[in-house]
């Protein structure tokens, strides 16, 4: 098995705790996000946003997890990272300034939204990434590796 | 973050897949409850309801004749699109708000499909029974196949360079005054 190093490795019940208040962190963050958004009408783009920019973080998460043979520590703290990167456009809009073309650079904040299938299509991408990057991880196990 | 971020044990093949299932159930009842919380005036395309970005789509074209001021060459304009039965509601909101996030002059006209009424000093009443202003501002049809709830930015060439449904435009007119600036 991979991903533990030296000849100390932290108990289970810590390494769980530890892995889990992150985990607790990313989650109230995120529930904090949905209730910034206002208007009943703004939990569809908190949901697109929350699926492409999770989904770039578990593309990269995967890359990485390949690269350093290891799981990635605290994903969801990378999924949320993800997430606040492609909503900046919506800070900035709260802040006062409209939307512009050119924000697409955040992980398509202004076109995501125009899909075929809207968020429909953005959850089936999301269940894909996910899939990547749970699959990598399930190769770290394989004989041979690491 | 501690030693243990930093050694993460391979998960179990049946650990991943619980994660994987727990994911789409989760999500996927936010997309249910998201679907569920759409009320009658909302937009049945939620992308096109409050965007927030000017010349969507066939945007700009030119606006239609709201009244003697609107379009007008020089003079920006909101119009914004109510019901009769929520216009007192949209009139108080006018009353406390001041459109001071816009350098240019904007004139400010609430379209109801009802007769004319009284609003907010300085705000006029348009009567549209049929709605057919409503449809030649491109608004769409809300969910309840009604007529519009929601605003149109016209800036001072005549053109409409915003357009959306919002059930909520009394509670949020600080966001029409960020459209405003856009549309300079």
């Amino acid at each position: 098995m991979t991903g533990t190093r030296g000849s100390a490795p932290a108990p289970e019940a810590a390494r769980i705790l530890n892995v889990c208040l992150w985990c607790l962190v990313a989650v109230v963050v995120e529930i904090g996000l949905f209730a910034s958004y206002r208007g009943h009408d703004a939990r569809f783009h908190w949901l697109t946003h929350f699926f492409v920019g999770s989904s770039a973080a578990l593309l990269v998460m995967a890359a990485v997890a390949v690269r350093t043979r290891r799981p990635v520590p605290a994903p969801l703290v990378w999924a949320l990272v993800g997430h606040l990167f492609a909503m900046i456009p919506d800070v900035a809009f709260t802040a006062g300034a409209a939307h512009r073309p050119w924000m697409d650079i955040f992980a398509g904040h202004v076109s995501s939204h125009f899909v075929p299938g809207r968020n429909l299509t953005w959850y089936l991408v999301f269940l894909v990434c996910l899939g990547a990057y749970l699959a990598a991880v399930d190769r770290l196990r394989s004989p041979g590796r690491g | 973050m501690g030693p243990a971020l930093k050694t993460c044990a391979v998960p179990s093949r049946r650990s991943l897949v619980a994660v994987w299932l727990a994911s789409a159930v989760l999500l996927g009842g936010l997309l249910v409850l998201a679907a569920l919380a759409r009320g009658p005036l909302d937009d049945p395309d939620p992308a096109r309801q409050r965007p927030g970005l000017l010349d969507l789509g066939s945007l700009p074209s030119p606006a239609p004749r709201v009244s003697a001021e609107v379009p007008a060459p020089g003079r920006a304009a909101l119009v914004l699109f109510e019901r009769v039965d929520r216009l007192a509601g949209l009139c108080e909101a006018l009353g406390h708000h001041r459109f001071a996030g816009s350098a240019v002059v904007v004139v400010v006209v609430v379209v109801v499909p009802g007769p004319g009424d009284r609003c907010a000093p300085g705000i006029a009443v348009v009567g549209d029974p049929s709605g057919a202003l409503a449809a030649q501002f491109g608004l769409d049809r809300p969910r309840d196949g009604g007529v519009p709830v929601g605003y149109a930015r016209v800036d001072g060439r005549g053109d409409i360079r915003y357009r959306t449904l919002d059930p909520s435009v009394a509670a949020q007119l600080d966001e029409i005054d960020t459209i405003l600036r856009a549309a300079k």
